[in-house]
């Protein structure tokens, strides 16, 4: 029963890993290299955010990731295929929304769902996709009449209507109002639920603290922290800051910041806070503007970028 | 066939065009009277109007569209879809080669009847000639499109194959006035072949010669566009 085992195996292999990226390099054809050895693995159902700064590779390594274009060096597997050479294994099972989508501004929101529609093995009905992304009452005005964000969530209209196993995000919500991006949220957790496995882009870190299971940040075409969010943020100190009184010597180490404000950084804020707060009423010293706070991605993301500049 | 979803989609953007409805469908048929009252061989006239509307229609027409939709991201969209590339290019290409195909049947047989041209002897030859005709200049329209930055600049990018195709296939200038030399080399030409054919179809003439270079043609055509055909715009 070899033929049994081949297809068992494939199932197993099928099952735990939706996503594969070895030793990814990118090289432009000016010999530019936008991605410099990325490696990372996404689980089935699991939401995986690469974070970084503009130009540091995120989109690069997304395109070699959806089967736009081939590695220079290193291997992608997206379940279990080579989304390059074995598009037509992978694209069935797979919805992308890119950057920056494209339809012509002629056609309507509905007239570019259908044609997509048209193209696909199993599409969902095109006004279930529509009212999916809360889009149904725009359904027949032109595309180049929608707002960006209204253009932005037909374009995730587009990617869903397949009913994806595997979801890329390229900053899906760049351009949304707070509302729209509220109940995007919601609608990327529900899919999470129903077991959808999702590789994200994003500019906001708020986003990818709310929904990520795990995260990488790259930086010039290198990943410099990975992991849940929680492992790559206490690698990072928490912080303390006020305005301590003139002329006062303070129990601890603390950064002035040039206006009078210092900034105090610790591993154990609980310890170190209470230590500077029983200081202060020990010597009847009033800390003006006090503000202590755990380390958040944004801290991590910032202190990164920092270091490697 | 997956395709025809692109082509619908395509035939709608046509209808809303209103220059591209105009120039292929009102401005025929302001020509087709002008075309009757010229007092020319009803074969020759048919054969050239076939031969403009696979020029026109077909290759130019197609190179702005190609253009236009990969400036506007659709064709990097498609893409990302489960069409394979040439579907993407065939469902892209299908309304121009419908309307192309309309304007040839009824030009051709308005003119024909006006003029009192017969039914072709060999009327496969005319099938072969549009069919390999439409193919042709179809892909020699999207190999044209990777050297074009803006549907603009398609006048200036087209220029080559439309004054090769006008200018070398005989349909303005008799060949005859040229050396034979130059004849021979100007029958290489990618209009030549498919002109040959339509003529063999009324009177007898060589056939294998044009089947083999407008078959060269073909497949240096597909080489072209599989070798350099741009998907996304330059950054």
């Amino acid at each position: 029963m070899p033929h049994c085992r081949t297809a068992v195996a494939a199932e197993i292999v099928d099952g735990m890993t939706a996503i594969e990226v070895r030793d990814l390099t990118r090289r432009y054809s000016g010999g530019f290299e936008a991605v410099r050895g990325v490696s990372f693995d996404v689980e089935r159902g699991e939401m995986f955010a690469l974070l970084g700064t503009n130009g540091a590779g995120k989109t690069s390594t997304v395109e070699v990731v959806e089967g736009l274009s081939r590695p220079a060096e290193g291997t992608v597997r997206v379940l279990g295929h080579d989304p390059y050479h074995e598009r037509a294994a992978v694209r069935p099972r797979v919805g992308v929304m890119l950057q920056e989508g494209g339809f012509p501004p002629d056609l309507t929101a509905r007239e570019a769902t259908a044609m997509w529609a048209g193209t696909l093995t199993s599409p969902r009905p095109v006004e279930e996709a529509l009212e999916l992304v809360d889009l149904a009452h725009r359904a027949s005005v032109r595309v180049k009449q929608l707002s960006g964000g209204e253009r932005r969530r037909l374009d995730l209209a587009l990617a869903l209507l397949g009913k994806p196993e595997v979801l890329f995000l390229d900053e899906p919500t760049t351009g949304l109002d707070p509302e729209s991006r509220r109940n995007t949220w919601e609608l990327f957790r529900a899919l999470l639920l129903e077991g959808v496995t999702v590789l994200l882009t994003t500019h906001y870190l708020e986003e990818a603290q709310a929904l990520a299971d795990r995260l990488a940040i790259m930086h010039r075409g290198r990943i410099v922290a990975q992991g849940t969010v929680s492992e790559v943020v206490d690698a990072y100190p928490s912080r303390i800051t006020f305005v301590p009184p003139p002329d006062v010597q303070l129990p601890m180490v603390a950064d002035p910041d040039g206006t009078g404000r210092v900034t105090v950084r610790t591993n154990d804020l609980q310890r170190t806070l209470h230590d500077l707060l029983s200081w202060a009423h020990a010597h009847d010293v009033a800390l003006s503007g006090l503000d202590a706070r755990s380390a958040s991605l944004e801290e991590a993301f910032l202190a990164i970028a920092e270091e490697a500049a | 066939m997956r395709a025809t979803a692109v082509g619908q989609a395509e035939l709608k953007l046509f209808w809303r065009n209103k220059t591209a409805l105009f120039n292929s469908l009102v401005l025929p048929l302001l020509l087709i009277p002008l075309l009757a009252i010229v007092d020319a061989d009803g074969v020759p006239l048919v054969i050239g109007i076939i031969a403009f509307v696979l020029v026109m229609a077909v290759y130019y027409n197609l190179v702005t569209t190609f253009v236009a939709r990969r400036e506007e991201l659709v064709l990097k969209r498609l893409r990302v879809g489960e069409l394979a590339d040439p579907e993407i290019l065939l469902g892209t290409a299908l309304p121009s080669v419908v309307i192309a195909l309309g304007q040839m049947v009824v030009a051709a047989v308005v003119v024909g009847v006006i003029t009192g041209v017969d039914l072709p002897s060999r009327p496969w030859f005319v099938l072969l000639a549009v069919a390999g005709g439409i193919a042709l200049f179809a892909l020699l329209a999207a190999a044209s499109s990777a050297f074009t930055r803006t549907v603009e600049m398609a006048q200036i990018t087209s220029l080559p194959v439309l004054m090769a195709c006008f200018l070398g296939s005989g349909l303005m200038i008799p060949l005859s006035i040229a050396p034979e030399n130059v004849q021979t080399v100007l029958n290489l030409l990618p209009l030549n072949p498919v002109v040959d054919l339509l003529r063999a179809a009324w009177q007898d003439g060589p056939v294998l010669r044009p089947v083999i270079v407008l078959a060269a043609w073909v497949a240096a055509g597909t080489y072209a566009v599989r070798r350099w055909f741009r998907w996304d715009p330059r950054r």
